[in-house]
Formats: C-alpha cells, structure tokens, sequence
C-alpha cells in the first residue's frame, strides 16, 4: 500500500477555485477523461451540496489492442463523492475506482480551502492511497503509480488554472457585452439633457 | 464533455449549464433559493441510468471506501 499527499497553494480566491473544479472536465491537460456524468445530487440540512459523479476515463490503449480486447474493456471508471459547504467555505471530493478493483484499488480525497492567511488564495490538500493486489512487484508498482499520480496532479493543478482562466475570459466577455448595451441607452439619456 | 452513454450527452449540456448557473450564481453565495434544474437533472438522470445497466457499470451506493474496507470484486 502506498499513499501519496501533496499540498498546493492557488492564488485565487475559493469560489473561483471551486467552480473551476466544478467544471474541471474536459481540459487539455486531462484528455484521457472522457466522460463525466452527475449520478446523484442534492443539498442537505446544514446547507451543503453533495454530489455523486462518475468519471470515465480512457487509457490510450493502441488501437490494434482494442481490437482484441473490445473497445469498452478498455475504459476505467471512476466514482467520485464530493460536498460543497459553502458557510465553511471548504470543497471536499473523494474517488474510487470501480473498475479492475480485483486488480489495484486507487484511492483519491482532494480538499479545497481558502488559505488561513490570505483569503485570495486557496489550499488544496491532495491525498492518494494506492494498493496493488496480488502481484509480487507490488510496492514497486505502486511507487510507479504513486509518481504517475503525482505528475498527473501537477497536470490537474494545471487544467485547474486553465478553466480559471476560461471562466474569467467568459465573465470579461459578458461584462463587455453588458458595457457595450448599457452605453447605447446612457450617451442617449446625456445627450437629450 | 460527454456522457457514458453517448445519446445521453445534449441532456448532460442542458443540465450541466443549468447547473453551474445556479451553483455560481445562487448557492455559492448563500442564496437558498429552489433549485431551477430539477426538471432537466431527471430527464438527464433517466438517460445516463439506462446507459449505466447497458453497459454494466459497476456504480453502487455505498460511500467512499477507506483502507480498511474491502472492495468487491469487479
């Protein structure tokens, strides 16, 4: 069993962050997810969102192995538990893998909140326990996935930034268009004084 | 993005823009107002359920599972 943790700071504020990881799928950075679907949603007694996702990822497999093994063989799936508390101010998702349980059972909690000291930014604490079953080189492989695990979060700190900056072009290109319908009727209003 | 199962995916477009409307606008900031996307997150959930059974997708209804806990077999 191996676990992975890492800590990372983002400067930018927590909703931002949040509704990023929201909307984290499809990035660049990511291409090997290829579906993500809502199972369950609701917001319970004290306020908070929970959600259940599944997350369908491809391996990249070379095309004449998929076609011995079939195309759907090849994909993983991930099930995903995650809560929005938006008083506390934290975003806290849990993942597992449901798919070639028999074979490695990989582990993920992610926690998203604002920095104790500067609430432009936000802390992110990233957990991984990894285990492979059944296999002798087990510890080997699972140092070999735990820094796979590692440059991927590296990968996903990086798609994190890139919907940040999506999200803020979209917000700039609406405020835009709001400056753009607002000045017709104002210059209007002035000059009829 | 798409969805697991692919005539599943413009229902998942209506309700994730839905949704992250009322989640940016409303939730995030404390609005506790009714939840506008019900009607299109049950269209969409009748979809990716009947997706989920054709292709036998292990999903289950237990929590997260800790270290301790043994997993079933896939």
């Amino acid at each position: 069993m191996k676990i992975w943790t890492s800590e990372h700071i983002f400067h930018h504020p927590w909703e931002t962050v949040t509704k990023a990881a929201m909307q984290k799928y499809p990035n660049p950075m990511n291409p090997s997810v290829i579906g993500v679907d809502v199972l369950d949603r609701g917001v319970d007694k004290q306020g908070r969102l929970h959600s259940k996702r599944l997350l369908s990822t491809e391996w990249g497999l070379p095309s004449i192995v998929k076609s011995i093994i079939g195309n759907s063989r090849t994909y993983t799936y991930v099930q995903e538990h995650s809560v929005v508390d938006p008083k506390e101010k934290t975003f806290e998702l849990q993942s597992t893998n449901i798919t070639f349980t028999n074979m490695v059972s990989v582990d993920e909690k992610l926690t998203y909140k604002p920095h104790p000291q500067d609430p432009e930014k936000t802390i992110l604490t990233q957990e991984a326990i990894i285990s492979v079953k059944g296999v002798s080189l087990s510890s080997y492989l699972e140092g070999v996935m735990a820094s796979s695990i590692s440059s991927n979060a590296g990968k996903g700190r990086e798609a994190m930034e890139w919907v940040i900056r999506r999200l803020n072009a979209e917000i700039e290109e609406l405020a835009a268009t709001a400056r753009g319908t607002i000045r017709t009727p104002m210059a209007a209003a002035v000059t009829e004084k | 993005m798409n969805s697991v199962g692919e005539s599943c995916t413009d229902l998942k477009r209506d309700y994730d823009q839905c949704f992250n409307r009322w989640f940016a606008e409303k939730f995030l900031k404390g609005d506790r107002s009714e939840d506008p996307c019900t009607e299109t997150f049950r269209k969409y959930q009748r979809c990716v359920q009947k997706a989920i059974k054709e292709k036998d997708i292990p999903v289950d209804g237990v929590e997260f599972m800790g270290p301790n806990k043994d997993k079933p077999e896939s």
